[in-house]
Parts: structure tokens; sequence; C-alpha cells
């Protein structure tokens, strides 16, 4: 049986906390900033381990910066930034030009039937619905020949790119690839080429793909959740929609929204691009003033004001769907750059990261069922979140019940010392960790700069996450964790509406 | 007019070099790109004896090794043969539960909470998995920790103590995921899809609670004393080490480990079997999800370079027919694509997903078998051969772009059975595939007639029965059985 002596792992442990700390402390990154004259901010990176080096760029823009009408756009955008310039994804530019006119007349006059079928006063004509968009489709048919679909990513993907993709959150925006080290001009040219002479072509059938996209989450039980949830949480602030956008508003953006939202908010001013990889970094300035620097500059979008009053009581949600039963749990805390932050970050390290946390050992080795704890940070103010998910015959109030004993908890005891210290530990390691991945440090430098200003930002948060004490955590557990802050979302299972099912074969 | 002339004339001439398409469109920015992509990708694959030390003890065990001092990180993979493939039916899911209660349990010197405690506290990871068919035990530490790491590594996989309660806890995860099945579209098509292709093989089970419930601690006693033995094990090592002392580390934590003389059993072999026709369940969801495939090839086939490329263009990335057909030109579906694994033992499965709304469900349907009709006959244009193999050839850096994945990727080329110099030949095996060869395998392996269709969603909202695509078939999704 065991041998595992409390005192030989007691040695060991004190040992550890000894050694840790001065090891990874030395680690420093060279990381090197350069910014054009337009406003865009460079951070370049070396790391000659392999011969290939990793890019994103990032834009500080996200469903945060919309508004009701528009909700989704951000992310339908991101989108259209593959579809081509006037220089990629075209053998006539001039030719596409009337064809996109008439599309756009033709949409002006199918969004307004779409309005107009939403009230129920005015005289209901599908016809002419049909007929527009058969019009809209034809002039979409008569552009194509014109068209290369996919020559950006095409391009890319012959030269190598791996990884290619992009990605829309609530306060950013990010385009990223993988490449080998002497395609940095490839990668300079197509990035500015698609900032400098976008083209928002093929418009109509990519805003269909992205319905299909949102679909795909309302069939999905935890973004259906998540979406409730976020609506319920906010009332006033702008991230109180879904990413994606509402149905209602994607059905109805039209191609020049789009164009009038890449030139409000794609301001050079308002994105960073970092290279990490087998680069030069004087290399990387010089590839970027080359490619960069001509993109106009513009004034960055304007902040967001709007911001919900204190919380006056729980918010719950139920959500009747096809599925086990789930709950999310949030509650209000502060926007990124507060100095709670880190106390809350610990906390729910302490309650949910790994086997030895709270939640682990009291509700999933319990069988109760798994439970985590995160915080999101953004622009404006976000939440701690918590989710639940019950075993068994054990219901989300069960589960309810033990995660608010456990939060109950911090705000009575002390943390220990020991859970203090393996967070310190763990914070450590995993930054040595990240230096493994190019693309991974992109993210990390992108998201810092872009939302701070500084991409130092995370190191400087690692650093106060250490320094966090036990009171600290008591103190910010007992301001935001409290029920009066909080709101739950949950799952109620429906059965199956059908009613009548085939009869077959059973699975 | 003239303009398009010209440009035909030059396309013409091309098409004797290297286009084969009658219709080459070029955007003003295909000049500026091909300026600046002269250059060649420039990759020195790492090689073994150069790069990576292979040794074997003399217990049988196989170790590669790579240092890179460049971070102060040790990362350590063993690989173990065996797998969910080898559980009977009746004790399904038992390589599962070895893989979790491995860890979760502990070993001889270390329970498995205080090893929680330790490795959590270092900042380490130690974890170990069975998949279908192999097994895993990962050790990352920081180099000050090595000696500790390796103790408990060897311990771990050597000495493990399958306590029942940890037993139990694997258990209770498993039911609870048998529980919430059919919560996600993505697991019932899947699960279903498997099932109809594989039938009663080990790939085509779904997990029951039914066997893993009578799964005893025996059991898994039994299976750790027949797979987990020093001549069935590799390991690869990376990172901030010296080779030399590494060796003689290994030795002394795993090298009184003594061979074991049981052969692996035999792997059940893959029926070639066809279950033409379609399969809805009906779900209450609003699109309607796909997937559409049969069996495919096993990866000593010499076709496998071929189809890789067919499949690159067929469905394989974001530039490939069915995406450009069903996504861009369509807006059929936010996903649509295919894949063709040719790297699998036995045979793998050729299988095309796709999501869209009900009211598109037919159409799409059509879309996708017209695709794969087009492509059996007409084969493909020498750009989109050229274009797919130079993806291919191009990306390869990124197999090898972290000192763990260059060990691991040699050591994977020995545990699969292919050559040692296996990435010597790479380039050669796309380059030499031509378009006579894509339309000769697309003809042999993708075969419109034997395809099942799997679809998940309400069939009522269909825009046109799926009868068209052979017999349609109901399943009724269940409640599954976790009593």
């Amino acid at each position: 049986m065991p041998k595992s002596l409390p005192f030989l792992l007691l040695t060991i442990l004190l040992i550890f906390a000894l050694t840790v700390l001065g090891q990874t402390g030395e680690i420093k990154m060279d990381v090197k900033k350069h910014t054009l004259s337009n406003g865009m901010r460079i951070l370049a990176l070396e790391n000659h381990s392999a011969p290939v080096f990793s890019s994103i760029i990032q834009f500080n823009t996200g469903a945060v910066d919309e508004r009701p009408g528009i909700t989704g756009i951000s992310h339908l955008l991101e989108h259209m930034l593959f579809k081509g310039t006037k220089t990629i994804g075209t053998d006539n530019y001039q030719a596409e030009i009337p064809i996109m006119a008439k599309i756009d007349s033709l949409a002006h006059l199918l969004r307004s039937e779409q309005v107009k079928l939403q009230n129920p006063f005015n005289p209901q004509d599908s016809t002419l619905m049909k007929s527009l968009r058969q019009q809209i489709a034809d002039a979409q048919a008569e552009q194509k020949k014109y068209i290369i679909t996919e020559e950006l990513w095409d391009t890319y993907v012959n030269n190598g790119g791996t990884g290619l993709n992009a990605s829309t959150g609530n306060d950013r925006t990010e385009y990223h690839v993988s490449l080998p080290k002497n395609r940095l001009e490839l990668w300079a040219f197509l990035e500015s080429d698609r900032l400098a002479n976008i083209v928002f072509r093929e418009f109509y059938s990519e805003r269909d793909v992205v319905m299909e996209e949102r679909r795909l989450g309302e069939n999905e039980p935890r973004r259906k959740l998540d979406e409730a949830l976020s609506a319920t949480v906010f009332w006033a602030s702008s991230y109180k929609w879904p990413v994606v956008g509402w149905m209602s508003d994607i059905q109805t953006i039209t191609r020049e929204d789009v164009e009038a939202y890449f030139k409000s908010h794609y301001s050079p001013a308002n994105a960073v691009a970092v290279i990490v990889g087998d680069v030069d970094a004087n290399e990387v300035f010089k590839t970027c003033e080359k490619y960069f620097a001509s993109v106009p500059s513009q004034p960055p979008p304007p902040s967001v004001v709007t911001r919900d009053a204190p919380q006056q009581g729980e918010r719950r949600v139920e959500i009747e769907h096809e599925s086990n039963p789930i709950a999310f749990v949030a509650w209000n805390t502060p926007q990124i750059g507060d100095p709670d932050l880190p106390a809350l970050e610990v906390a729910a390290n302490i309650l949910s990261n790994g086997r030895t946390s709270r939640f682990y050992k009291n509700i999933k080795e319990k069988k109760l069922g798994t439970a985590s704890a995160s915080v999101d940070d953004g622009r404006y103010p976000m939440t701690f979140n918590c989710t639940i998910t019950p075993y068994g015959d054990h219901t989300v109030g069960e589960l309810e019940t033990a995660i608010y004993s456990e939060i109950d908890r911090l705000k009575t005891e002390k943390v220990t010392e020991w859970e203090l210290q393996k967070v310190c530990n763990q914070v450590d390691a995993s930054f040595v960790r990240s230096l493994d991945s190019n693309m991974g440090l992109c993210f990390r430098l992108a998201g810092s700069e872009s939302v701070t200003g500084n991409w130092h930002q995370f190191v400087d948060y690692q650093d106060a996450i250490k320094k966090v004490t036990a009171d600290d955590v008591m103190r910010v557990v007992n301001k935001y964790l409290v029920k009066k802050n909080r709101s739950v979302a949950y799952i109620v299972k429906t059965e199956s509406k059908k009613t009548q099912a085939p009869a077959g074969k059973e699975s | 007019m003239k303009r398009i002339l010209i440009s035909s004339i030059i396309v013409l001439a091309a098409i004797s070099i290297s286009f084969g398409q009658t219709e080459v469109k070029e955007s003003p920015g295909s000049k500026i790109i091909s300026n600046i992509t002269a250059g060649n990708i420039q990759l020195t694959i790492p090689e073994v004896g150069r790069d990576v030390e292979r040794a074997v003890l003399d217990n049988g065990l196989i170790l590669y090794l790579y240092e890179d001092h460049r971070i102060p990180l040790l990362n350590l993979s063993a690989v173990i043969r065996c797998g969910s493939i080898f559980d009977p039916p009746e004790k399904d899911g038992l390589s599962g539960i070895v893989g979790t209660v491995m860890r979760n349990g502990g070993a001889k010197t270390i329970s498995g909470d205080s090893l929680n405690i330790i490795m959590e506290y270092i900042g380490g990871s130690l974890e170990t998995g069975i998949s279908s068919e192999r097994g895993s035990a990962s050790l990352s530490v920081l180099p000050k920790d090595i000696d500790l790491g390796l103790s408990l590594f060897a311990d771990l996989i050597r000495n493990p103590l399958f306590p029942q309660d940890k037993i139990d806890l694997a258990k209770s995860d498993i039911k609870n995921n048998i529980k919430r099945r059919n919560d996600s579209p993505g697991n019932v098509v899947g699960r279903h899809f498997s099932n109809m292709i594989y039938g009663d093989h080990p790939f085509g089970r779904a997990l029951e609670w039914a066997s893993v419930k009578g799964i005893t601690q025996q059991d898994l006693i039994d299976y750790h004393r027949k797979f987990f033995n020093p001549n069935n094990i590799m390991i690869g090592i990376s990172g901030d080490f010296n080779k030399a002392e590494m060796v003689e580390k290994i030795k002394k934590y795993l090298g009184d480990w003594p061979k074991s003389d049981t052969p692996i059993p035999a792997y059940p072999e893959v029926e070639v079997e066809y279950h033409p026709g379609v399969y809805e369940i009906w779900k209450d969801i609003n699109q309607a999800f796909l997937r559409i495939g049969h069996l495919g090839i096993k990866r000593d086939n010499p076709d496998r370079y071929a189809v890789q490329l067919l499949n690159f263009i067929l469905g394989g990335s974001f530039t490939s027919r069915l995406t450009l057909k069903v996504r861009a030109d369509e807006g059929l579906a936010y996903h649509v694509g295919s894949s063709f694994p040719t790297g699998s033992r036995d045979y793998s499965a050729f299988s095309v997903d796709c999501q869209t709304k009900g009211a598109t469900a037919y159409k799409a349907t059509r879309l996708i078998t017209d695709e794969i009709e087009k492509i059996r006959k007409d084969g493909v244009s020498e750009s989109e051969l050229k274009d797919a193999g130079d993806a291919t050839i191009n990306s390869l850096a990124f197999n090898f772009d972290t000192a763990h994945k260059i060990v691991m990727n040699l050591l994977s080329l020995e545990y699969d059975g292919y050559p040692a110099d296996y990435y010597k030949g790479y380039f050669d095996f796309y380059r030499k595939v031509t378009r006579d060869d894509i339309k000769r395998v697309a003809q042999k392996y993708l075969q419109p007639d034997k395809l099942t269709y799997i679809v998940v969603g309400k069939s009522e909202t269909y825009e046109k029965p799926l009868d068209e695509f052979g017999k349609v078939t109901n399943i009724q999704l269940t409640e599954p059985v976790t009593e």
C-alpha cells in the first residue's frame, strides 16, 4: 500500500517553494515594438528554434462595439475579410462594381420588405421577396464570373500556411496564420492588402453561411445557455448580445453596414500585428513599414460608455431544451486593470483548477457532478463564472448548493498558504510552457497590447496573481460572489416533442 | 474582349507546361505574389542518429531523445501498444478506465491523492490515457524536478494500484457521458455513423453502461500485466537535459523492469461490408446534421498519397470543391468538408460532414453527392493537383516546430511501422502523384452506390425526402440505460 510519508512530502514541498520562483523569474521576453506613422503597432519576438513564424493581426473591436440592429456585424465582417480585395480574388474588379451596386439596391428593397413583414398591419407579399431573392442570386452569379473564390486562403495554404483562421470575440477580432520563415513578405502583402483594398463581395451568400453558424449554436445546449446567461446578466452593457448576433439582425444587415463598420473600426491605430518565430525583428519592422505604412490612418472607434447599474438581486432564467440539465452562474466583476481581478483569479483557481481543487475534492470526487470556475476579464466589466454539470439523479439545485457552500467557505476561512503557493508555481510553470508555442505567444502579446496598450500586461498580471494574499481572496469573494450580484441560467430537459416518432430500429 | 483573348492564349500556352484548367483566372495580385514567394521553402528534416538519438534498453524499452536547451522544461511521452480495440465486448470501456485510474489511483510508493498534491504544487503534469490503438503516459516538469518526475512516472506505469474508489469515480464519469450522449446532435451523428460503418467491430461500438458496470479491479490489474511491459513501450523525451545522463536515469528507474513474453493479442479485423442507405434520426433541432461515407483504406495502401491529395481537393481544405460549392457559392453551411484518413492500421472511413437548415437538407446532400460523382468522372485539374501538393509539402515544417513534436513524430514512425527514413521520400510521395492517379483512386475508393447517409434532424422540415439517395430507415433515439 502507499508509502507516501507525509514528512517526506512536506520536505519535498518546502524545497520546491524555495526554488520554483527563482528559476522562471530569470526568463525575459525580448519583445520589440515599433509603431507606424498611421498608428499601427508591430510587435516582434524572435524564436529561432524552427524555420517558421506565427502571426496575428488583432483589432480592438468586437461584439461589444455593436448596437441593436447590427449585432453580429463584427463577426460578419471577419468573414468578409476572406473574400478578397481589389487585387486578390478577382480578375476584373472594375466589372464587379456595377454588379455590386445592383445587388446593393436589390438588397435594400429586400430589406424594407423584410422589415415590412415584421409588422402585422402591412399587407403580406412574399412573392416580391422571392423575386428579389432570385434577382440577387442572379446578380451574384453574374459577378461570380470575375471572382477567384478564396484566393487569399489558397495562397496562404499553398505556401505552407498552417492554422490559418480568424476569430471574433466580445472585445476583439483577430486574424492568424503560421508560415515558413521566408514567407514574411507574403504575409505583409496579403494582410496590408486586405486593410487597404478590401472588397465586400459575395456578401449575401456569406451572410447565409453566418446564419448557419448561428443555427449550429442554437442546437448546442451550452451555446444556447450561454446566450441566455449573457442576456440575463447584462441589462445595459453591450455584452448582453451574443458575438454571432441575433438572427433577426444578421438577416437584415446590409453590405453597406459592414463597409461602414469596417471604416470606423478597422483603423490602423486600432490594430496590433504580432510576429513570433524565426525572423529578424528589424526585418519585420522594415517589411511592415513597406506594406502597412500606406494604409490610411483614421480616428480610432469611440469607447462604449453604457454600463449596468449595480445588480439589485439574484436573476434566474430557465431554458427548456432536449438535453440533460446544466447550469451557468455568473457574478458581476470589474473590467481588466482593476486591482481586484488577480484575487478573483486566485479564487477561481483554488476552487476548480486541478485535482486538488475544492470543487474537484468536494463535488467531483463525491460523484455529485462537475463544476468549474473562471474569470472573464474584458475592456468593460464582465463576470466571474461557474459551470455546473450534475451527475446521475443529482439536480442543478443540489450542485448550486454545493458550489455556494464552497464559495461561502472562502468568505469566512482564509485559503491556505499551500494553496496560494501552488497557484504561484503553476503560473510560473505555465509561463515556461507557453514559450514553446509561437502562436500561443502571439495570442498573449496581441491580447495584452490590443486591449491595454501594453504587451507586458499579461506578465504584470501574472506577477499580481503571485502577490495575492489570503486576505485579498477573502475580501474579493465577500465583495463580488454574493447572491444579490449573481445570475443563474439553467437547462430543464424536455422530452422529444415529436408525437409520432416513426417506428424503426432502436438505438 | 481582346484582353480576354490574350489571357486565354497565355492560359493555353500554360496548359502544356503546368496548368490543366481550361479557364484560369488571374488576379492582379497574383503577379506580386509570385514575385515575393520565389524563394524555396527550406526545411531540414530532423533525423534519427543526427538530431534525435534512439536507444534500446536490455529489457526492450525503446527511447527517442532530443536535447533542446532553449526552454527550461522536460517533456516525456510514453507510447504503449494497447487500446480499446482489444477490449472484449462484455468489457467494453476497460481500456478507458485503465487509462484514467492508472493516473488517479496512484502507485506503490505514492497514492493518487499525494500524486495530485505534488504534481500540482510543482506546476508539473503527469497524465495517462488509452485510446483505441494507443496507450500514453506523459510527464512534463521543470528541469529541477526531473528526478522526482521520473520516479513518479516510472512507479505509475510499473506499479499502478487501481484502487476501487477511483475505479468507481471513473465509472461515474463514463455513466454521465453515456447519459448525455444524445444532448448534442454532433455526438449522435458521429456515434451512429461509426456504428453503421463498423458494426460490431470495436470501432463501431457505442459504449454502454451494461459493460462498464461489470468491469472489476481484477480486469484492470490483468490489463496492466498484459500490455504494460517494457518491450511494449516506447518513450520520447525532449527538452532541457543531457542525453547520456537521461539514458542513465531511465535505466535507473525502468531498466530493471523485466520484459514479458506474452504477445499482444491479434487485432480484430474490420470486415469489409457496406451499408448503403439513408438513416434518419429524428431530433428537435433546426438543422440537418449529415455524415455521409463508407469504408476507406489502410495505411499500407500505396495509393495513400493520391488519396490524401484527392481528399484535399474534394473536401479536405477550406478551398476544396465541397467548401467552395456548398459554403461559398450557395451559403448552405458553415461547415462542410470531407475526411479520408490514410494512416489507419485497418480500414479507415471516408466521410463528408455538413450541417444545414432543414429546408436545404436535400439540396446540400445533392450537391455533395454531385461533387463526389464529378471528381470520379472528370478527375482534377493540374493546378488543383499542384496546389494540393504544395500545401502538403510546404506545411511539413509544422510537423517539427517544437522539440517534442520532433521526437514524437520520429518515434511514431517506428510505432506505426514506417521506415525511419520515411520523411526522406516525403516530397516525392506527393510530387509523383499524377492527375491520372487521382482519377483512378477517386473511382476506386469513392463509391457513391455504397454510401451510408446518417441524417439527424427534423425530417418533416426537409424540402424534399432523401429517398433519392437510398432506402430510408428511421432510427429512433432512446434514453440511454444507465442503471
